[in-house]
């Protein structure tokens, strides 16, 4: 109760309120996915050995960024920062989550079968999903200092 | 206008299929000789495996011999015993060796060294030769001594005149021997460089030399399973080259041979023939690995194709003109076997069965399930030709639980009283079999 009394009274006052932790890694993780259908776009379009290999490093660090995003947002809801779950954009995020862990066993593969066609269309898939979940903010929670401004 | 489904969803439907898919592989039975039962490829999320532990030999354990014939340790202890090569005067030579090293490339390339680890492939190799003399041919040696030591990775081993070939991973070194030398410590020089380089994926350089001994021959691997690594690096690869022994000038004799892991020339019709490790992940029956006649200029197919012209889609861009020249191998030895070694028979000291013929060792799969390999077979031979079906020679190098793997037979050589020689890399023994009653 009190602490969320300090809570309201630095939201309504100029001191800074507490940030979600897990967005910037939320956000980090969700381009570095994207950028993996640009990597897998000039690998089809070039047949250059080197951008498969990128997307492949791309799909897993973005997973890993992104799995590191999903523990902060335990810790935020544990720590009181995070209010109200963002459905939408979590829905969002999980799908495209599921069919990047799809996508990197896809990029195991070797050669032109770990791009073409399956690959190619994962990749896009998922940006697709993540550039909509993205333009409405990097965010899987409503932070709480938002929720107690309404 | 007909309506198709549109083909990205039927790509991603197909995606969920395979997760559910069973791929245990066939009976091999179907895959021996010239025509053997080939699958449609198959693409994987993750590719089917079976990798057993390698657990080595216990105290009086050893592999089974087929009847007739009995196993003995010749030698035990050695680091990675690879290949094996009989001198004039009957001494044995071992090169314990094992892969350079590669950096991961990919992520999967981690679990990839996993995997080896595992199955007893990760030992570090002694990058020597060691020497056995076994001068009263009673099977215990009565000399063990560091023969050549500090080489690369070498694999192929072979003695013209007064001279003696070790084919690193890098280059053909030769040394000069003379007959009942126990130590070479005269530095090599070397002949020819071998393509190797920084990846190096597929690093043995098997080697044997033409009955005159003008000429040597060097199996070169492929620098990936299927161009993954891209076609800059396959330049001179996946080749079998001749090599001038006495200038050291190389020409590629033969192309698209995956991994030609074993070269030796057929005594009869002094044909050179390899062994060939094929292609991977595309299914548990594909591809076959295979003995071959080797065609001067000819070529085999990898990577576009398989066994003659079955193309392989995921090399980008496809070449359909060299396709159509790929040659048909003579005789499938069934799926993910890894033949390492061939030694053609010279007449009947183990068997009648054996007197024409060829012996295969097969390291034995991990990309498979059932495994397949692990054993030594041979292969018989009329008019210079394999026919029938192989015969098991020495097996029991898996455990019966087929979860655990004694050893690997890899070299083989027959030694001066006809017994056969296997080098076995994991429980880094040399094995010799010989007939249970001696033959006259």
């Amino acid at each position: 109760m009190r602490r969320r009394d300090e809570q309201l009274r630095g939201s309504i006052g100029h001191a800074r309120p507490r940030p979600l932790l897990h967005r910037g890694f939320l956000a980090a993780g969700g381009v570095l996915l994207i950028a993996a259908f640009v990597t897998d776009y000039t690998y089809y379009a070039t047949a250059l050995w080197q951008w498969a290999n990128f997307s492949a490093w791309l799909i897993t660090a973005g997973l890993i960024v992104t799995f590191i995003a999903v523990i902060l947002l335990l810790i935020d809801a544990a720590t009181g920062r995070a209010g109200r779950l963002n459905t939408s954009s979590f829905i969002l995020f999980a799908a495209a989550a599921l069919l990047s862990l799809v996508n990197a066993f896809v990029h195991s593969r070797d050669a032109w079968a770990s791009v073409v066609p399956q690959g190619i269309l994962l990749s896009a898939l998922s940006s697709v999903l993540l550039l909509i979940a993205g333009a409405s903010g990097w965010s899987l929670a409503i932070s709480r200092a938002t929720e107690t401004n309404k | 206008m007909r309506t198709t489904s549109p083909r990205p969803i039927a790509a991603l439907l197909s995606v969920v299929a395979l997760a559910a898919c069973n791929s245990k592989g066939g009976d091999p039975d179907r895959q021996y000789g010239p025509n053997p039962y080939l699958p449609e490829p198959r693409a994987y999320l993750m590719p089917p495996m079976s990798v057993p532990k390698a657990v080595g030999w216990k105290a009086g354990e050893t592999p089974t011999a087929s009847a007739g014939l009995k196993v003995e340790a010749l030698a035990t202890g050695l680091e990675h015993p690879r290949t094996l090569y009989t001198l004039p005067n009957g001494d044995i030579l071992v090169v314990e060796t094992n892969s350079p090293g590669t950096e991961p490339f990919r992520p999967k390339d981690f679990i990839a060294g996993k995997v080896k680890a595992r199955a007893g492939a990760g030992a570090k190799g002694g990058n020597r030769i060691t020497l056995l003399r076994d001068a009263n041919g009673d099977g215990q040696p009565e000399l063990r001594t560091v023969f050549v030591d500090h080489l690369y990775s070498p694999y192929g081993i072979v003695l013209v005149g007064d001279t003696l070939y070790v084919a690193d991973t890098d280059a053909i070194i030769a040394f000069n021997y003379a007959p009942g030398m126990t130590q070479i410590t005269s530095p090599g020089v070397k002949l020819a460089d071998l393509p190797a380089g920084r990846l190096d994926h597929h690093w043995t350089k098997s080697m044997t030399a033409s009955a005159d001994g003008s000429k040597l021959y060097v199996g070169v691997g492929s620098n990936s399973n299927i161009t993954e690594n891209g076609m800059d690096v396959e330049a001179g690869r996946a080749a079998i080259y001749e090599v001038d022994r006495l200038t050291g000038a190389k020409r590629i004799f033969a192309s698209g041979t995956r991994n030609p892991t074993g070269v030796a020339f057929e005594p009869e019709t002094q044909q050179l023939f390899a062994v060939v490790n094929e292609r991977d992940e595309i299914g548990p029956d594909l591809v076959p690995d295979y003995l071959t006649s080797i065609r001067e200029g000819g070529f085999y197919g990898w990577p576009y194709s398989y066994w003659g012209s079955h193309v392989d889609v995921r090399v980008h861009p496809q070449r359909p003109d060299l396709v159509a020249q790929a040659i048909k191998p003579d005789y499938a030895l069934s799926s993910h076997v890894a033949p390492l070694s061939l030694l053609f028979s010279e007449g009947q000291h183990l068997s009648p069965g054996f007197a024409k013929g060829v012996f295969i060792s097969e390291h034995g799969s991990w990309d498979r399930s059932p495994l397949n390999g692990y054993q030594v077979i041979f292969v018989s031979f009329i008019d210079g030709r394999p026919v029938g079906k192989p015969i098991p020679v020495v097996t029991g190098f898996l455990g019966e639980d087929n979860e655990t793997v004694h050893g690997r037979p890899v070299g083989l050589a027959l030694d001066r009283s006809g017994a056969l020689l296997i080098a076995d890399d994991v429980g880094n023994t040399v094995w010799r079999v010989s007939a249970t009653q001696p033959r006259t």
